[in-house]
């Protein structure tokens, strides 16, 4: 017996569509249930359906607020901080890396490492008593900064993962710059082109795109953080370092707000949806 | 050496260690006894030693980073191998046939901007009902969804790069479908599934979130493992077995991912790219 091409069609996606609808399915549904109920750990296995009352309580929260304010200025500002770094160190190591191309395993070694170990050794580096940071401010300037108190917790994490995602956008320049045809970079050299106006004027229009997609991508990541924030400070002195994943989850495990939590995340999934959507609108046009 | 290569090097070396420098401290840290570590703070070991590794690897019943390492390596094989065998027959369909393209694919592939978090209570409750919580296969299962956007996405790519004369000569031939596919299109993809296993694996072992509300004894991930070294028990933190369980821990996927630096640097680049 022969199949149909879309019969075979059916029968090779089914192994994917079906754990996508086994595994995010199932949990949509209950979202959606649990979304507009009320239930706790208690009352697990038996939701009580009450409508709106979970969004209503969740846009009335200030601190869903703070934390999508947070979210926020964490996202755009590690980004920005990421593009500029990275383009620069891509665009200005690039000679050396044409000869030296185990260079960029060295530089990306931040990556491969987990945020949540990366926040846990911050930690480390950062404690008043053991870490080397503190010490090594007091022995040359006479003096420290708190790096984990209320007033400077946001630099301190924003550097944490301004550090470790550099890479991230130091690789996707670095691609970039190489796939710059070399006979765009010759007659521009040869019409007496100096170094910084190439850079300025011919090298990077051509990676604009990357840029783009660099700092899309990296705002995306920052916007939804939580791993190393939670495992460097938690929800930070007095909540401050409250992100839209950290709120979520402490709404949820710490307060056992179910019902709550869950439409915290609806609304984070619209959110994030329509960010999204309009990212790559943004980007089609460009291209 | 020309001035501007020899700055080139130190903005590289500058660079190198600070991006660095929390894997780098930590690791000199690990190499301090507990008395040297109260004393000296700095980056300067006045007599190392491996005693913090040797605590670390001998099992006691205040820690046996086993569990946690074994829990790991489960759940990120099954989170990084699952995903290669439900994409993979898709992904052929995709390329080969336009199915899917339109919605299904961008569907998935779109998964992997969105926050986790979102998942992740709708899936407790979900684990609670069919008795998946706290479990590596439940853990596994979670970290393949994380992991099939970037699957999906390398093996369509992978497929596409297959000459069509190929498959097409093998048509003439008279095989069938699953011949096909089985025999001349899965051979050829191998080392895109090595790439996507590789990455995969990575991403799956340094995942926390999931590991942190799915788990609680029995299938501990080792990146929640380590945290509860800094859960101050009386005594404080003992920095020196900390530092050590954390070089452990960070060790698998460095060593996996230095090895094959170019496969990931290639995947990371061409599904942020692409996507």
């Amino acid at each position: 017996m022969r199949l149909l091409p879309s019969q075979e069609n059916a029968i090779l996606a089914s192994p994917m569509v079906l754990f996508l609808l086994a595994l995010l399915g199932f949990p949509v549904v209950l979202s959606i249930i649990y979304g507009f109920s009320e239930a706790s750990f208690q009352s697990l296995m038996s939701p009580k359906l009450i409508g709106i009352a979970n969004f209503q309580l969740v846009l009335q929260d200030s601190a869903f607020w703070d934390a999508a304010w947070f979210s926020l200025r964490f996202g755009v500002i590690t980004a920005l901080l990421e593009c500029v770094l990275g383009l620069f160190l891509a665009v200005y190591l690039a000679p050396l890396i044409r000869e030296n191309g185990w260079m960029v395993a060295v530089l990306i070694i931040p990556m491969i490492v987990a945020p949540a170990m990366i926040g846990l050794m911050y930690r480390l580096v950062l404690h008043e008593f053991a870490g080397p940071v503190p010490y090594y401010f007091y022995e040359w300037l006479g003096w420290s900064p708190s790096f984990l108190s209320t007033g400077m917790v946001f630099q301190t994490i924003v550097v944490a993962e301004t550090l470790q995602w550099t890479p991230f956008a130091f690789l996707l320049f670095l691609t970039a710059y190489q796939a710059i045809p070399q006979d765009i970079r010759e007659a521009a050299a040869v019409d007496g082109t100096r170094p910084w106006r190439m850079f300025w004027k011919i090298e990077l229009p051509q990676m604009l795109p990357t840029l783009f997609v660099a700092g899309f991508i990296r705002f995306i990541d920052g916007f939804r953080v939580f791993d190393n924030i939670y495992t460097l400070v938690g929800a930070g002195p007095g909540g401050s370092t409250t992100s839209m994943s950290i709120y979520i989850y402490e709404t949820f495990l710490r307060r056992g707000e179910i019902g709550k939590a869950m439409a915290a995340a609806i609304l984070l999934f619209v959110v994030a949806f329509a960010i999204l959507a309009l990212g790559q609108s943004l980007m089609r046009k460009r291209r | 050496m020309k001035p501007h290569v020899i700055l080139r090097w130190f903005v590289f070396v500058t660079a190198a260690l600070v991006m660095n420098f929390p894997v780098i401290a930590t690791f000199i840290t690990a190499l301090k006894a507990p008395a040297e570590i109260a004393r000296n703070p700095s980056l300067v070991v006045h007599n190392p030693t491996i005693e913090n590794f040797v605590t670390v690897l001998t099992v006691s019943d205040r820690l046996n980073i086993y569990h946690y390492l074994w829990n790991s390596l489960i759940a990120a094989s099954i989170g990084s191998i699952l995903p290669i065998v439900v994409a993979f027959p898709i992904a052929w369909a995709i390329v080969r046939r336009g199915y899917g393209r339109n919605i299904l694919f961008p569907l998935v592939v779109n998964l992997r901007a969105l926050p986790l978090v979102i998942f992740a209570v709708p899936l407790y409750l979900m684990f609670s009902v069919v008795n998946l919580l706290d479990t590596r296969l439940g853990l596994g299962l979670v970290l393949a969804v994380v992991n099939l956007p970037l699957a999906l996405m390398l093996l369509v790519n992978a497929v596409a790069e297959i000459p069509i004369e190929l498959e097409e000569a093998a048509r003439m031939d008279g095989a069938r479908l699953p011949r096909l596919i089985l025999r001349i299109v899965l051979p050829l993809c191998r080392p895109a599934f090595i790439t996507t296993f590789v990455f995969g694996f990575i991403t799956a072992w340094n995942e926390f979130l999931f590991g942190l509300i799915l788990t609680t004894q029995k299938a501990v991930p080792m990146t929640v493992g380590a945290s509860f070294f800094f859960a101050t028990s009386g005594g404080g933190v003992q920095w020196g077995v900390a530092a050590a369980v954390m070089i452990v821990a960070a060790l698998p996927p460095l060593l996996l991912g230095l090895i094959m630096y170019r496969k990931i640097t290639g995947s990371m680049v061409s599904g942020a790219v692409k996507g």
